[in-house]
């Protein structure tokens, strides 16, 4: 059963794109449960389309206005939710204080390399 | 539908099954829930089957494939219950006519009280959750119980029953290094039931928690923690009968001692002392120890002050102090206690109040005191409480 963890991260005052990942988060992101991953650029690089009865509207900045931001996610491969728990348990050890993760199960979807 | 008792007896056995079978507890419910009617209607006629628990469990999956086979979401799990039927050699068709009456359906409530008190679901859905499941409940009842609007109390339980389902909360008993604090999860809706049933009189949720305390005690009997769980709640529920009369609350000292039921005190005496031989005493262990020293005559207050002492360190609950501070009163003088009161922040805790009143009066500290039961009568949540209360503000009066 597929799992997505959406990880929630405190603004940062160092720059994001300059900080690489830990070592012991990249060695975590090569276990065959995590099956794909994507770190984001802080929220100051989002932009929103929103369907707005029909018309699209743009807007500068992310969707969910909040102090925490969309950091990442992850896609991973779990027996259950307990599984999906202890995998994004130990993700989360490897994160600065203040990270939370959503843990949502999948519904459908596909994934394939860009 | 209102389950008679034998129903009741049997509801949480089959539920379990057909969710441990199915994966979808909302599915085993109305399956469950079909097959006790088709019970309902046809055992007062052909007489009860001599395995009910698999003629229900065995009609209630004949239903479920109906129900799957209708919605035609299936496939792969249709494919699944027709093997698992024909390994029993079960024709689907009318099988309930001819269910095995041998075959042993495995217990499986406690995979099923795991999942519904998990701690992914909010405390409030699991106590709702292993009501309905484990006890039976209907959703009307337990609206009622909490004092719940009934669609709130049934679209909790849906988005509970739903959450199981989508995000695959397993139904199993967890891993040993899980165990501890899921059994604790488990064990602590079932106080809350329990504690929310004392003295209510609406529901029986006190009797509730105990069916449950008595199930969880035969399904895991060398669990200390669930043994003196049991016992806690049978020595608090023996003296119900003596705690009110007239409908005003009698304090421990005053109630009549004769009306304490003794089959079920002496019932807790015994699973305490089952618990007691395991080493490391856990929380509910101290409380039934607490709880039987105080149905003795004259109370050992050292002995009840230093078991509140361990149990403070072990949960750091200020309520645990204050109910510390009681038996240090007296024992050294309500000063004693009331010092010990003074350092808790428990402001908007009626009892507090009303502990600290009667600690105050017995210091002669009568204005004090009255301010404290105006406090506590603020807070009170019943009748009985408010009654006993407004009596102490009459004495106090200055």
């Amino acid at each position: 059963m597929q799992y997505a963890l959406l990880t929630y991260t405190a603004p940062d005052d160092t720059d994001r794109a300059a900080r690489p990942i830990p070592d012991a988060l990249a060695a975590l992101l090569e276990q065959p449960s995590i099956t794909g991953w994507a770190r984001l650029h802080a929220d100051g690089s989002a932009t929103t389309l929103r369907n707005d009865d029909g018309r699209t509207l743009l807007t500068d900045g992310p969707f969910i206005d909040s102090k925490e931001y969309l950091a990442g996610l992850f896609l991973i491969e779990a027996e259950d939710l307990d599984g999906a728990l202890a995998i994004a348990g130990q993700l989360l050890g490897q994160t600065r204080p203040g990270t939370a993760i959503e843990v949502r199960p999948v519904l459908e979807g596909r994934l394939r390399a860009a | 539908m209102p389950l008679d008792a034998v129903f009741r007896d049997h509801w949480g056995r089959v539920l379990a099954t057909l969710a441990g079978t199915l994966g979808d507890l909302e599915l085993a419910e109305d399956a469950a829930a079909e097959a006790f009617a088709v019970a309902a209607e046809r055992w007062p006629r052909d007489g009860e089957p001599a395995n009910p628990v698999g003629w229900l469990v065995t009609t209630a999956r004949n239903r479920a494939i109906d129900q799957l086979r209708r919605r035609q979401v299936l496939t792969a799990k249709t494919a699944l219950l027709a093997r698992d039927l024909a390994t029993g050699a079960q024709p689907p068709a009318e099988a309930e006519a001819d269910v095995d009456d041998t075959a042993v359906i495995p217990d499986e409530r406690l995979e099923l009280i795991f999942a519904c008190c998990h701690p992914a679901l909010g405390l409030e859905a699991q106590v709702a959750l292993t009501l309905r499941t484990l006890g039976g409940l209907s959703t009307e009842e337990i609206a009622l119980a909490f004092l719940l609007p009934v669609e709130t109390t049934s679209k909790r339980l849906t988005r509970a029953k739903r959450k199981i389902r989508d995000a695959r909360i397993p139904l199993a008993v967890p891993p040993d290094d899980q165990l501890p604090d899921r059994l604790a999860a488990v064990l602590a809706v079932v106080y809350l039931i329990f504690n929310q049933g004392w003295g209510g009189g609406r529901v029986d949720l006190a009797a509730e928690a105990i069916r449950l305390g008595r199930a969880l005690a035969g399904l895991r009997p060398d669990e200390p923690e669930v043994l003196a769980l049991l016992a806690l709640m049978l020595l608090h529920d023996a003296r119900t009968a003596a705690r009110f009369r007239d409908g005003q609350v009698v304090p421990l000292d005053e109630q009549d001692r004769a009306q304490w039921d003794a089959a079920q005190i002496d019932e807790g005496r015994a699973l305490l002392a089952r618990a007691m031989a395991r080493p490391r005493p856990g929380p509910y262990l101290l409380q039934a120890a607490i709880a039987d020293l105080h149905l003795q005559q004259p109370r050992d207050w050292r002995q009840i002050a230093a078991l509140y002492e361990a149990l403070a360190r072990l949960t750091g609950s200020p309520v645990v102090e204050m109910n510390r501070a009681v038996a240090v009163a007296e024992l050294d003088g309500p000063a004693a206690g009331l010092a010990i009161l003074d350092r808790l922040d428990l402001e908007h805790y009626r009892y507090f109040h009303s502990t600290r009143a009667s600690l105050l009066r017995r210091a002669g500290r009568h204005g004090e005191a009255h301010r404290a039961y105006q406090r506590a009568l603020d807070l009170a949540q019943t009748e009985a409480e408010q009654r006993f209360l407004h009596d102490r503000l009459a004495e106090t009066a200055p």
